[in-house]
C-alpha cells in the first residue's frame, strides 16, 4: 500500500500532541522509523496506519489523523513492539493513552464504539460488583453495540454453561463501598490534574 | 509454605479448572495457596482505557491488603500478573503517580508503596519449588505425549521477570520433566488476540489460526492464562473453517498437566471442563503407558 502523502502546513500541526499522549514524550521523539514495531505487531495487517506510521503522525503533531486512526483500537496490548523497540519507547502504553484521548475527545467511529463500548461495559460491571460477572458484562456490551452479536455468542455461552464455566450469580466483594471510593477518587484526581494543565 | 493467592475473576468460574488444579498441585507439593480476602478485579485491559490512575489504584487495593499479610502475592492469570506487577513498575518510575495513589488509597485507609513481590504461579513452580522437586513427585509420567507450550504475552512481556520475552523456556522445562514431548514452537508467545475475539472476531480468528496451524498434530496445547485458554479452545470450529482443515486440540493449563503426572484424581484436575474434550488425549496417554 503506498503511503499517504501529506501537504503539511503549520496550522495542521499540534506540537504539544506528543506530550499529551506519550508517557515518555522525549523518547517518542527519538523514534527512527525503523518499523520494528510494525513487523512485531500481530494486528498491523488490519490497521489503516501501521504502528510506525502512527508514531510519525504523533511526532509531527498530526493530531486529527492520529486520533481518527483505527490503529490503536486494534492494539491487543501484547507488548511485542515495546520490548523490541531499539529506542525503548513505551509504545503499548502510548496506544492506551491514545484510546483514552480519543474517548475523551468524543472521536466517532465503528472501532471506537466497539472497543470502548466493550471496556465501558466491563468496567461498569466491575464497579457494581467488585469483580467481573461475565453474563452481565456481555449483556451490557452487546446491548449497547450490536444485539445480533449476542445471538452469535449464544452457542458458546451454552457450551460453557454445560461445562460449569458460566456463573448465574455474581461474586460480590464486601468492600464495595471502598471500591466505589477508589473509582470516584481516581477519576476526580485525574480530572483535577487535567484542569490544572 | 503458604502463599497469598490472587485468583482473579476468570478463575472463579470460566477457568475454575485452572483454580482447582493449581490449588491441588500446590498442595501435593506441600504448599498452600491462601486466597487474599475480599480481593477485587485487577482492571484487566479495561481500566487503563477509562483512566490511567484507576488502572494503578484498582490492583493497588489488592497489593495493599496483601502487604498486610506477607511480602509476596502469587497469581495464576497472566493479565492479573501483569496488572499487579505494573503497579510496582509505575511506582518505581514515577513519583507523581505515587502521590496520586496515596491520595486515592488514603481515602479508604490503605497505603501501598510498591514493595510487594508479585509472582506468577509458573515462576513459583520453576524457581521456588523447582523442577527437581516436581520431578520427584511424578507418579504417572506423561510418556511422550506431544505438547505445545503456549505462553502468550503478559506472563513474559513486558516485564520478563523470570523468563525471556520472545522465546521463553520455563514451561518447556517443566513439561519435559513431567515426561511430555515438548515440540519446538515458534508461535509460543504470539498474541491470542485478547479481547479482539469478542470485539473484532475476524481478526481474533486469524490470530488464533496463526497460532494453532503449525501444531495441529499435537496431543494438547498447554497454557498459563485463562483468556489465552478460552481464545485458543473455544473458537476452533470457526478457525478450522478459515484454515480449511479441522482443528481439534485440547487446550489445558500447565497445572492440569502437572496434576496428571502426579496421578491426581479428576476432582483435582477438572479435565471435564475442556470444551474440546480430553478423551483422545487420555486414550493416547493410556496407550503410551501400556
Amino acid at each position: 500500500m503506498p503511503e499517504k502523502a501529506f501537504n503539511l502546513t503549520r496550522e495542521m500541526l499540534d506540537h504539544s500532541f506528543a506530550e499529551t499522549v506519550a508517557p515518555d514524550r522525549e523518547k517518542l521523539l527519538t523514534c527512527i522509523q525503523c518499523g520494528t514495531c510494525t513487523a512485531s505487531c500481530p494486528t498491523a495487517y488490519a490497521m489503516d496506519y501501521t504502528p510506525r506510521q502512527l508514531w510519525r503522525l504523533v511526532q509531527v503533531g498530526l493530531r486529527e489523523d492520529a486520533l481518527h486512526s483505527r490503529t490503536f483500537w486494534l492494539c491487543t496490548n501484547c507488548y511485542s513492539c515495546s520490548i523490541r523497540c531499539p529506542r525503548g519507547i513505551a509504545l503499548t502504553e502510548t496506544m492506551g493513552a491514545l484510546k483514552r484521548l480519543a474517548i475523551a475527545e468524543g472521536v466517532q467511529g465503528k472501532e471506537k464504539e466497539n472497543v470502548s463500548g466493550f471496556y465501558r461495559a466491563f468496567m461498569a460491571t466491575v464497579r457494581r460488583h467488585g469483580r467481573n460477572y461475565e453474563p452481565e458484562f456481555l449483556l451490557r456490551y452487546f446491548f449497547n453495540t450490536n444485539l445480533l452479536g449476542l445471538v452469535g455468542q449464544a452457542p458458546l455461552g451454552l457450551a460453557m454453561w454445560l461445562k460449569g464455566r458460566i456463573s448465574l450469580s455474581p461474586s460480590e466483594i464486601r468492600g464495595k463501598a471502598e471500591l466505589e471510593t477508589i473509582f470516584r477518587k481516581s477519576l476526580a484526581v485525574e480530572r483535577e490534574k487535567e484542569e490544572g494543565r | 509454605m503458604n502463599y497469598t493467592y490472587f485468583p482473579g475473576c476468570s478463575l472463579e468460574k470460566t477457568a475454575y479448572d485452572y483454580d482447582v488444579s493449581a490449588r491441588a498441585v500446590m498442595q501435593a507439593l506441600d504448599s498452600e495457596l491462601v486466597e487474599l480476602p475480599d480481593w477485587n478485579c485487577c482492571g484487566a485491559t479495561g481500566a487503563e482505557v477509562i483512566s490511567h490512575l484507576l488502572s494503578i489504584a484498582l490492583p493497588a487495593r489488592n497489593l495493599a491488603k496483601a502487604q498486610q499479610i506477607g511480602d509476596q502475592i502469587v497469581t495464576t492469570c497472566s493479565s492479573c500478573y501483569f496488572n499487579l506487577f505494573r503497579v510496582n513498575a509505575h511506582l518505581a518510575a514515577d513519583a507523581e503517580i505515587q502521590e496520586e495513589l496515596d491520595a486515592v488509597l488514603g481515602e479508604v485507609g490503605l497505603h501501598y508503596d510498591g514493595k510487594l513481590r508479585v509472582r506468577h504461579l509458573l515462576e513459583l513452580m520453576v524457581t521456588d519449588i523447582g523442577v527437581k522437586a516436581i520431578a520427584r513427585r511424578v507418579q504417572r509420567p506423561l510418556n511422550g505425549i506431544r505438547v505445545a507450550p503456549y505462553y502468550g504475552c503478559l506472563v513474559v512481556r513486558p516485564y520478563a521477570e523470570f523468563d525471556g520475552p520472545d522465546l521463553p523456556t520455563s514451561m518447556d522445562r517443566l513439561l519435559t520433566t513431567l515426561g511430555a514431548n515438548v515440540v519446538p514452537y515458534v508461535m509460543k508467545t504470539r498474541c491470542c488476540g485478547g479481547v479482539l475475539m469478542t470485539t473484532q472476531k475476524n481478526i481474533g480468528l486469524k490470530l488464533v489460526g496463526d497460532i494453532l496451524s503449525p501444531i495441529r498434530d499435537v496431543d494438547c496445547v498447554v497454557t498459563v492464562c485463562p483468556l489465552c485458554q478460552l481464545n485458543l479452545e473455544a473458537y476452533q470450529r470457526e478457525v478450522g473453517g478459515k484454515l480449511g482443515e479441522s482443528v481439534h486440540i485440547p487446550v489445558l493449563y500447565f497445572t492440569q498437566l502437572i496434576g496428571l503426572a502426579f496421578g491426581l484424581p479428576e476432582q483435582d484436575l477438572k479435565l471435564k471442563a475442556s470444551l474440546v474434550g480430553t478423551q483422545k488425549l487420555m486414550k493416547r496417554l493410556g496407550q503410551l503407558s501400556a
